[in-house]
Formats: structure tokens, C-alpha cells, sequence
């Protein structure tokens, strides 16, 4: 035995001077001779300034934290507070979460006593799957009977923001859709990374016409901007086509 | 599923038809016979020399060949002395240089599960890449754990192969088959797919947070690392361990749909090429064709399900969420998806690698639907043999193949025999142990977890879904596959030690078990081939096998996969 650990030991050294150092100092070193930009991360600059990665979304929101019209909008990010570099993650939630989904009856809606309900007693005209939130703000998925609820100035429950039938309604408010436009999955959904850089052709173009107004341009000349940012599937087939967004907000701006 | 997530599907099994053999054919001429001296092997003039090297310093006798005992007390004593190292790391990865985003020591218990699970080649991880593990912790620490786990898989498995056909006693040299598997395997393929990697976007710098100014005025983090020589063995050694928090689903790790299937052939490739490599090793490629499909046919079940599931989407969603696939909308259930992958790419590489103790994961498990995750959660229980980890798939799928002969010869009533050789009794008794080892724990300390409080407060989300999150962390990490549904908050007392004690069950007991399965039968009289012998490398084994691997495999855990997510697609 004394034989194995004797052995083992110098092993355990060597490798991890080899493999633990040599070999991931070797990677390196040939990534920055041959791949300098993509080693780096993909890094953008703009007017000398780091402005990014490519292969990253950041959150184009003012200081207030409202989406900016003028920019193509990410997908909705889960990492940390959002599209946290430092703090990579997905919302975790069940296909069946009342956080994700709302409240549908039959699955998870509960009356305000807090016992299984056939109908929401929360369902609002806008959103009839409307998870209540309480007055800081904070989702209420399991109601008791002292609890207390956020209403809008006209009496109606405040929903919680996050649900995918919360974030389609906003979605379309903020694109001026109509009301039974079909809104893309990827646009009410947090991707796994919550840095998603993409965002799909169809996103894209819904919120076209909204970036031309806030612009003042045509909209052809947005909409065929998109065009060229749109990145099809490698060989034809592998992965989805997409719009990469800070790659196509960086053009707008140039555009001025 | 869509037109391009077939040819995507197609893509692979081609790609993996033709290097599989290739490699196959590569590692049996590598690992031909015992001890150093072997017959020569391809590259012996740039490897040999290196090896020698090495025996020098270990003091070791490369032509020594050992008994099942000492093969085993090696691999022990190596997993040991390996997992203080990693916690020692771990624990004071803080004081250590080489750590530009000032993570701090992890705690006690912390560093006991991710040492524990790194060396067990599980890869959970309770803590996040970014923030809470240092450079040299990754580097020096985690990624030395991952190549020793693949190479020590795939030398047990050489040794089990000795000793389940070979006519000698004894069943090789660990240091040796270490040795060789890391200098004739590992490191060539992982430098040249990290490079793969880089080139696609993946990142490899020592630059920690970059602050960006964004276009709206705010600032960002950018991460930094030596990334991508992590993600290749992560995925070459069949670990699963990811450089930052969000794993494979992190653009800097897996940028595009290329890197996204280039990830899924470095796991599934090398565990493909060894069941080849065992045919050729014992004289009858036949047999390894034979295993080679039964591995694929489960590999291809768990995951086209889940493709098809995730490419459906969320039924609970209303209609006027477009989840229909078109040219300009990926559809399907995206939550947790990356848009560049797809729902039936995501799908693709997740639950391909579910069959292996990878566990390499794209998108995020817990928000998958209810049969998507039930695909990943098959892959798992059938004991990760689809097709396995490095060397672990290969074992595992021969231990079955001896209950399913043991199984075969009772119906005939003739004494079973694999590759020549009887099995009798005190083999018996060791396959019984090795099938029921892991279902035995992942029941017991599932079970107690979903009645204690100290259990259940960890769980994200209400209702099946719940149970389905506390059995799938044990189901993972006792079978060392180490992905989850990571709504479950694992950082916890409760959860760094019963998860970090099943883990080195879930991969030593069966390497012991194993190892003395092949040493009982080593040096065993190999018996002529009669007509009246059962023909294990045929159609009719094949389809026998694949019965004995669900009935045994996964029978034992059907009232769980009721109350889980076969419960939540009918009631959610």
C-alpha cells in the first residue's frame, strides 16, 4: 500500500505541474497566435472604449430601467439581476411553475383561500393567468387568507412581471401589436446562460418597426439591416438562425 | 422534431459511425496486451520515451502485472490521495496565487462535495464557476481531476477486459494504463479540440473581469479564464464540469451550433470507441458491434424523445405564444434554451449526454417539460450505458451482459458462459451487488430527503416537479453523471454530505466490484465454442440484453418515475 501512495504522489505532482499548468498555458499561448479575437472573448470596442462582447447580451434599458425603443431588445435574463457577466443562470422554473406560466386552472391555480381553485380569482382583463404580487412587489404563488395584495389605481390585481403571459402582453405594448398578435417563444422566455446574444429573425423583426419609429428612419432600412445581421445555420443545418443583438444595435448606431 | 434537428441527429450518428471505429481501431492498438512492453503501438517514437519518464519517477516496474487486489488498492489509493489534494486546493484557493476575481476559500463542507465530485468524474456543482472558484483552483485543481477520471475509467475497464477473456491471473498495471491512457489519448485529443473550440468563439485568456461600457450607458462584467481547455475535457473525460456557472449554455463555452454538436462527439465518441476497441482487444469484433448496439438503440431512444418533447414546447403556455417551429422562430420550449441552439439541438446535446457520466448540459434541465426531463432521467437510471463513460460504460454494460447470460442459461438450463468462460456463483454475487448498489442508494437517501425538512426546504419548485428535483440529484450523482435540476439549492449541510458520500459510492463500490468480477473470472479455463454454445454477439443477445438492462435497470425505479415526471405530464 505504502508502494501505491508513494506512487501516487509523484503522479498527483507531475500531473498537476503537466496537465494543471503546462497544458492550459500551451492552449493559450497557440489560441493567442492563431484565435487572438475569439480567445479574448469577442470583444467590442467603441470610439476606443470596451463596449462588450459579441457573444454576450447586456441589458439595453435607460436609467430608470425601461426598455430603450431605439434598441433591439434581448431576451429576458435571469443572470444575477440580468445579464450579469459575473453570475451566469437560468430561471430554473418548472414547465408547470405558476412563475413561469401564470396560473392555469386545473394545473396550479389557487382561490385566495389558498386551496387548488377551477377558476383564478386574480385573472385580470389583460391577463387571465395573473399571479398576484404582494404590496413590495413580491409574487404571490400560495395565497393565505391575511394576505395582502399590490391593485392598480382601478381596483385590479398588479400581476407579477416575469410570467411568459406577463411578458407577452408587455411585449406587444412595447412593439404597438395588436392584441392576438402571436408573440415569439424566445422573447417571454430566459434563456439557460441569461447572456443569450441572440435573438430569433421573427423577435427581430417584430420589433423593427418600433426601432425605426424611435429613430425616425424607414422602416426598410431597419428591417433590411436585420437582414444582414441575420446569421443562418452553420452548414445549412446546424443550430437555428439568429440576430445577433449587439452586433445589430452597434450598426444602428452607426448608422446616424 | 424539425427538418434541421434530424439532420442534425443524423449528423452525429454519422460522424460518430465513422470515427468510432477509427479511434476504436487506434486505442486497441494502443492498449494490446499487459505492461509497458506491449506490441508496438501507433506514435511509440514521440510516446514511449515520455512514458519512460514517467515509470522512472513513479518507480514503478511497467512490465509488472498485478492481481485484481493490487489493481484496486491503486486506483483507491490514487482517488484518495487525489480528492485531499482537490479539497486543499479548494479550501485555500484564496491565500493561493493565480486568482484575478478574488474568489475566497470554499467552505468545509463545500470543498469535501466538489472535491468529492470531481474526482468521481460526477462534476456537481453547488458553487458558481465565475465568482467562487479561482483560476488556479479550475486549472491546477478541477481540470487535473478531470483528465485522471476519464483515464481511470477507461484503465479499469482495460482491466476488466484482461480479466473477464484474457488467460492470465493477473489483469495489468494501473500507473501503466494510466500512464498511457493520458499521454496516447487524452492530451493529444485535448489540445486539438480546445483549439476547435477557441476558433469557434469559446474563450482562453488569464485577463479575470473585463468592465465594459454598454451601448445604454451601464456597464458590464466580462469574464475571463482559461476556458476552453476546461470544456474539452469536460467533455472528452466524460465530466461534466463547466468553468463558469451556467455551463455548456454559456456563449464563451459553447458559442454556436457547431460547438454545440463538436461537444456532443467529444463526449460520446471516445466511450463509443472503446466498446469497439473491446471487441478488438478479444479477438471478436462482432462482440463489439453487438454491445455498440445496444448502447446506440438506448442513446437514440432518450434522446429523440426529448427532442421531440422540448421541439413540441410547454403545453401549459397560451396559444398565442408562438411555440411552432418556422424559418424565423425557433419555437418549441425554449425557457432556459440559448436561441442559437434550438429546442431540439439543446435537447440533442443534453440528453445525448445523459447516457454518459457527463451530464454536459446546454440548456437548463429543470425547466425542461415533463418528458423531456423524463429522457434525461432514463439515460441516467439505465446506468449510464448510452454509451457510458470513458471505460465506465464499457464495465458496466459487460457486468449486464453477465446477468443477462446468467439470466439466458437458466431459461435453457445450460451453465452460462461469456466469451468462453463459466460464470458460476461467486460472480453471480458480485453482478447482484454491482446492479443493486446504486438503485439501493439513490432510493434510500432520495426517500429520506423528500421527508426531512432539512430535504425538502432545498426544492424550487412546488408539486412532482419537487420530488422529481431531490431523486434526480441523487439519480446523478450516485451514477457520477452530475447534471440537475438545478432549481434545487444543493449548497446545504444536508445536501454537501449525503451527496458527496454517494458520489464516491456511486463510483468506487462499482470499480471495486468490477475489478473483482474480472479477477474472479481471470486465469479461468476458456471453454471451446460448441453449437450448443449461446452465441452473445448476435441480434438475439442484443435484443436480450437490451430486456435485462430495463427490466433490471429500470424497473426498480418506475413507482418513483410515477410520482415524478410521468405524474406531472398527466396532471400538469
Amino acid at each position: 500500500m505504502r508502494r501505491h501512495f508513494l506512487a501516487g504522489t509523484v503522479m498527483l505532482l507531475g500531473l498537476t505541474l503537466v496537465l494543471g499548468f503546462g497544458y492550459p498555458l500551451l492552449v493559450t499561448g497557440l489560441s493567442a497566435l492563431l484565435f487572438r479575437h475569439q480567445a479574448d472573448g469577442s470583444l467590442v470596442y467603441r470610439g476606443g472604449k470596451l463596449a462588450g462582447s459579441s457573444l454576450l447580451s447586456q441589458s439595453f434599458t435607460d436609467s430608470e430601467g425601461n426598455p430603450m425603443p431605439r434598441y433591439f431588445q434581448p431576451r429576458p435574463s435571469d443572470a444575477g439581476s440580468g445579464y450579469d457577466g459575473a453570475d451566469s443562470g437560468a430561471s430554473n422554473l418548472g414547465p408547470s411553475n405558476a412563475l413561469l406560466i401564470g396560473f392555469v386552472p386545473g394545473v396550479n391555480t389557487v382561490g385566495l383561500d389558498g386551496r387548488p381553485s377551477a377558476a383564478n380569482p386574480f385573472a385580470t382583463r389583460a391577463d387571465p393567468a395573473c399571479v398576484p404580487t404582494d404590496p413590495k412587489g413580491n409574487p404571490v404563488t400560495s395565497p393565505t387568507p391575511g394576505q395582502r395584495y399590490a391593485r392598480n389605481p382601478d381596483g385590479s390585481y398588479v400581476c407579477d412581471p416575469s410570467t411568459v403571459p406577463e411578458r407577452a402582453i408587455a411585449y406587444r405594448t412595447f412593439n404597438g401589436l395588436p392584441a392576438s398578435a402571436s408573440v415569439p417563444i424566445d422573447a417571454v422566455t430566459a434563456s439557460g446562460s441569461g447572456l443569450d446574444p441572440d435573438i430569433s429573425v421573427q423577435n427581430a423583426m417584430d420589433q423593427a418597426p418600433r426601432v425605426a419609429r424611435a429613430r425616425h428612419l424607414p422602416a426598410h432600412q431597419v428591417t433590411s439591416l436585420v437582414h444582414r445581421y441575420t446569421q443562418g445555420r452553420q452548414w445549412g443545418f446546424l443550430g437555428e438562425p439568429t440576430v445577433n443583438v449587439l452586433d445589430l444595435n452597434l450598426a444602428l448606431d452607426r448608422l446616424r | 422534431m424539425s427538418a434541421p434537428d434530424w439532420e442534425q441527429l443524423i449528423f452525429i450518428a454519422a460522424v460518430t459511425a465513422v470515427a468510432a471505429p477509427l479511434l476504436g481501431r487506434y486505442l486497441a492498438a494502443t492498449f494490446r496486451g499487459t505492461g509497458a512492453s506491449q506490441n508496438r503501438a501507433p506514435g511509440d517514437r514521440v510516446f514511449l520515451p515520455v512514458e519512460r519518464v514517467v515509470y522512472r519517477a513513479l518507480r514503478v516496474d511497467p512490465e509488472s502485472s498485478w492481481t485484481w487486489r493490487g489493481y484496486a488498492l491503486a486506483v483507491l489509493a490514487f482517488g484518495l490521495l487525489s480528492t485531499l489534494a482537490l479539497y486543499l486546493i479548494l479550501r485555500l484557493q484564496g491565500l493561493l496565487p493565480l486568482n484575478p476575481t478574488h474568489a475566497p476559500g470554499m467552505s468545509p463542507l463545500l470543498s469535501f462535495k466538489s472535491a468529492a465530485s470531481f474526482i468521481t468524474g460526477t462534476n456537481w456543482q453547488a458553487y458558481e464557476g465565475e465568482t467562487q472558484a479561482s483560476y488556479l483552483a479550475q486549472m491546477a485543481g478541477l481540470v487535473v481531476a478531470q483528465f485522471t477520471a476519464g483515464a481511470i475509467g477507461l484503465a479499469v475497464a482495460l482491466a476488466v477486459v484482461r480479466g473477464i477473456s484474457g488467460s492470465a491471473r493477473t489483469i495489468g498495471n494501473f500507473w501503466v494504463d494510466l500512464t498511457r491512457s493520458l499521454v496516447r489519448v487524452y492530451i493529444p485529443l485535448s489540445v486539438a479540440g480546445a483549439l476547435v473550440l477557441v476558433s469557434q468563439g469559446a474563450v482562453q485568456n488569464f485577463s479575470g473581469f473585463r468592465t465594459a461600457t454598454t451601448l445604454a450607458g451601464g456597464t458590464q462584467q466580462i469574464p475571463g479564464g482559461p476556458v476552453s481547455s476546461m470544456e474539452v475535457i469536460k467533455l472528452l473525460g466524460t465530466n461534466g464540469g463547466s468553468f463558469y456557472g451556467a455551463g455548456g449554455a454559456h456563449p464563451f463555452e459553447n458559442p454556436n451550433g457547431f460547438s454545440n454538436m463538436f461537444d456532443l462527439l467529444l463526449v460520446i465518441v471516445l466511450p463509443f470507441a472503446i466498446a469497439i476497441m473491446f471487441g478488438r482487444l478479444i479477438g471478436r469484433k462482432r462482440q463489439g458491434y453487438a454491445i455498440v448496439a445496444v448502447m446506440a438503440i438506448i442513446f437514440l431512444g432518450h434522446t429523440v424523445v426529448s427532442m421531440q418533447a422540448e421541439g413540441h414546447g410547454n403545453q401549459l403556455l397560451p396559444a398565442s405564444v408562438s411555440q411552432v417551429a418556422s424559418g424565423g422562430n425557433p419555437g418549441g420550449n425554449m425557457e432556459g434554451k440559448e436561441t442559437v441552439f434550438g429546442p431540439g439541438g439543446s435537447a440533442l446535446m443534453t440528453v445525448g449526454t445523459m447516457g454518459t457520466t457527463a451530464g454536459a448540459t446546454d440548456s437548463a434541465l429543470d425547466s425542461y417539460t415533463p418528458v423531456g426531463g423524463a429522457g434525461a432521467f432514463v439515460g441516467i437510471l439505465l446506468g449510464e450505458i448510452s454509451p457510458g463513460g470513458d471505460g465506465g460504460g464499457l464495465y458496466s454494460i459487460l457486468v449486464f451482459s453477465l446477468l443477462a447470460v446468467f439470466v439466458a442459461g437458466l431459461m435453457v438450463g445450460r451453465t452460462p458462459e461469456f466469451l468462453g468462460k463459466k460464470i458460476r456463483a461467486p460472480q453471480m454475487k458480485l453482478v447482484i451487488a454491482y446492479a443493486l448498489t446504486i438503485p439501493i442508494v439513490v432510493l434510500v437517501f432520495g426517500s429520506v430527503s423528500l421527508v426531512l425538512g432539512a430535504g425538502t426546504r432545498s426544492i424550487l419548485n412546488p408539486g412532482m416537479h419537487g420530488l422529481s428535483e431531490v431523486m434526480y440529484a441523487f439519480a446523478s450523482v450516485a451514477n457520477n453523471n452530475g447534471s440537475a435540476f438545478a432549481g434545487l439549492s444543493a449548497n446545504t449541510p444536508w445536501y454537501d454530505t449525503t451527496l458527496g458520500l454517494v458520489m464516491l459510492v456511486g463510483r468506487f463500490v462499482p470499480i471495486v466490484l468490477a475489478l473483482a468480477i474480472a479477477g474472479s473470472l481471470a486465469g479461468a479455463r476458456v471453454h471451446a465454442r460448441t453449437r450448443a454454445t449461446l452465441d452473445t454477439s448476435g441480434p438475439t443477445f442484443g435484443v436480450f440484453l437490451l430486456g435485462v438492462i430495463v427490466i433490471v435497470g429500470g424497473l426498480i425505479y418506475f413507482p418513483m418515475l410515477i410520482l415524478g415526471p410521468i405524474g406531472e405530464r398527466f396532471v400538469g
